[in-house]
């Protein structure tokens, strides 16, 4: 059997249900990681030591008595640290909030908690989740575990949950998702991470960048991690009014392996094309692989796409200095000063352009529907380039010189903006041997598409049983768990 | 290609005293390259044909 710490969280619950290895056991191995990796890796903020082998030692005792389990049944996790956990403290990555213990969880949380998984500790992240390289002058930048030897950056703004999942700290974790903060470190950590539609998961409870560009998901190893914590996540929440009624799906169930006949549209311009070259091989490799399984590919653009920058910076410049506005002035220093400059320019936002851009919006949305009424998903790389070295400031993109923050969330904000499910997933590595990140986005409320895609690719492939090396992981794919 | 905006140190102070904020003209200073960078980007959205597209103000999708 493989090391516990790298057992996906469905083999997990799966393991603790037949009673074939406790959750204190698995607690405990991804405790010992911790303590033996985060001093470097710095993906956790708090670690919950106590609390979480005292709820592991609960689950255990509830696997014993034989009554009903959850289906993630004494599964450790780390919420990244903008979900309110009862009783731990939830910073946001920011000293602003360093004594913010909150009286009550976010929604996500207690679902999570009703389906039996157990929070670890809360994962680092780019202060209140405004920057796309997972960066924090509080609490250490978060250190991609693909390269021991250069410090390179686990993408943002969800670092530590990226960082975290990747070296074998914790199998799943929580990310939020404003441009691309969920699937960028899943794609620079090589994990698996889905944001949902636009009202899918609750808000509540999750400190906001953007309201109306937020998206709460999961990241963990594999598609079906994720769309076992996506059905315990999802639903609608009367404590957030964006959240929808539409019933959830067993996303479980929609892991066929099947795609013969699913119709896939390449993103072209602005996305594949423009991709660094080795992040556009991996990419295209994926897309054959999925048509020599029966897929059918053809090529799609987006015409407003090329505007999206722009709507973006005015909605959620508007919108983060909207929520800061009496920090900024009473904390001004406090902040991180990337963080702080992001914040002011936000009071060049005029209500013209915002409307303008929500008007902008609605087009865009509009393109994305009409495109995916002729096709199933949509497929690109989730980023344009690998995990760039902390302090790197520049691209080479084929379109052209970007700055690698612009670079970064290039072909993750477009889905943010039009509210459109997307995952990231593993499809390779660079001839350094860092991660790519294959993208896919579905119709509005399909994430059981998008996670079968996603899922059949990984029963394809095994890029995503690739674990780093320096973190004690032999690069080469697992034997398969409980054999 | 739109021309390129420029603001000066002045007309950012009193941008952001009208928003509420009272900042030093040094970070104002420091800041003045990034605003002019945003005020371009912003501009596009001045340029583009948006017709009776009306704001995607609704929250919920469905």
């Amino acid at each position: 059997m493989d090391a516990l710490h790298w057992i996906p969280a469905a083999d997990l619950a799966r393991m603790i249900a037949q009673k074939q290895v406790s959750p204190v056991e698995v607690v405990r191995a991804h405790l010992e990681r911790i303590t033996a990796l985060d001093g470097k890796l710095k993906a956790f903020i708090t670690v919950c030591a106590d609390t979480a082998l005292a709820a592991a030692r609960a689950a255990e005792a509830a696997v014993m008595a034989g009554g009903p389990l959850g289906p993630l049944h004494g599964v450790p996790y780390g919420p990244k640290d903008l979900y309110a956990t009862k009783g731990i403290k939830t910073t946001g990555g920011s000293t602003i909030l360093a004594d913010f213990v909150p009286d009550a969880d976010a929604t996500v949380v207690a679902r999570l908690a009703a389906a039996g998984m157990l929070v670890l500790g809360k994962t680092n992240m780019h202060e209140f989740a405004y920057g796309p390289e997972g960066l924090n002058g509080h609490y250490g930048d978060a250190w991609n575990p693909w390269d021991a030897g250069t410090h390179r950056v686990a993408g943002g703004s969800s670092s530590g949950s990226g960082a975290a999942v990747a070296a074998g700290l914790c199998p799943a974790a929580l990310g939020s998702d404003t441009g691309g903060s969920i699937r960028i470190p899943s794609s620079l950590c090589g994990i698996t991470g889905i944001k949902p539609t636009y009202g899918r998961v609750s808000r509540s409870g999750v400190l906001p960048l953007a309201w109306s560009m937020d998206h709460c998901g999961p990241m963990a190893r594999t598609a079906r991690d994720c769309a076992l914590m996506l059905g315990a996540m999802a639903g609608y929440d009367p404590a957030d009014p964006s959240t929808s009624v539409l019933p959830v799906p067993d996303y479980t169930a929609a892991l066929t392996g099947d795609v013969k006949g699913l119709r896939v549209g390449i993103l072209r311009a602005h996305f594949t094309d423009v991709a660094a070259p080795e992040v556009r091989a991996a990419v295209e490799a994926a897309a054959r692989a999925l048509e020599q399984a029966g897929a059918r590919l053809d090529d799609v653009n987006l015409e407003h796409v090329a505007l999206v920058p722009a709507a973006s910076f005015a909605v959620v410049g508007a919108e983060a200095l909207a929520y800061h506005a009496g920090w900024l002035r009473t904390r001004n220093a406090d902040y991180q000063p990337d963080v702080r400059e992001r914040l002011k320019l936000g009071v060049l936002v005029s209500s013209n352009h915002y409307l303008r851009a929500q008007a902008l919006r609605a087009r865009v949305r509009q393109e994305v529907d009409a495109v995916l009424a002729r096709r199933d998903v949509l497929l690109a790389p989730a980023t344009p380039i690998p995990a760039p070295a902390l302090g790197q400031k520049d691209a080479r993109l084929g379109d052209g010189a970007s700055d690698v923050r612009s670079a970064l969330i290039r072909f993750t904000r477009p889905f943010n903006f039009s509210g459109h499910p997307a995952i990231s997933l593993p499809c390779g590595f660079t001839p350094a041997g860092l991660p790519v990140g294959l993208q896919l986005v579905g119709r509005l409320f399909d994430e059981a598409t998008v996670l079968r895609a996603a899922d059949a690719y990984q029963r394809l492939t095994d890029w995503h049983t690739r674990r780093p090396e320096e973190m004690g992981g032999s690069g080469r794919p697992p034997s398969p768990p409980g054999a | 290609m739109l021309p390129h905006m420029e603001i000066t140190l002045d007309t950012l102070k009193r941008l952001t005293r009208l928003a509420g904020f009272e900042w030093e003209d040094a970070e104002l200073e420091a800041l003045r390259p990034l605003a002019e960078r945003s005020l371009d980007l912003l501009a596009r959205l001045d340029a583009v044909d948006l017709g009776e597209t009306e704001p995607a103000t609704q929250y919920r999708v469905l």
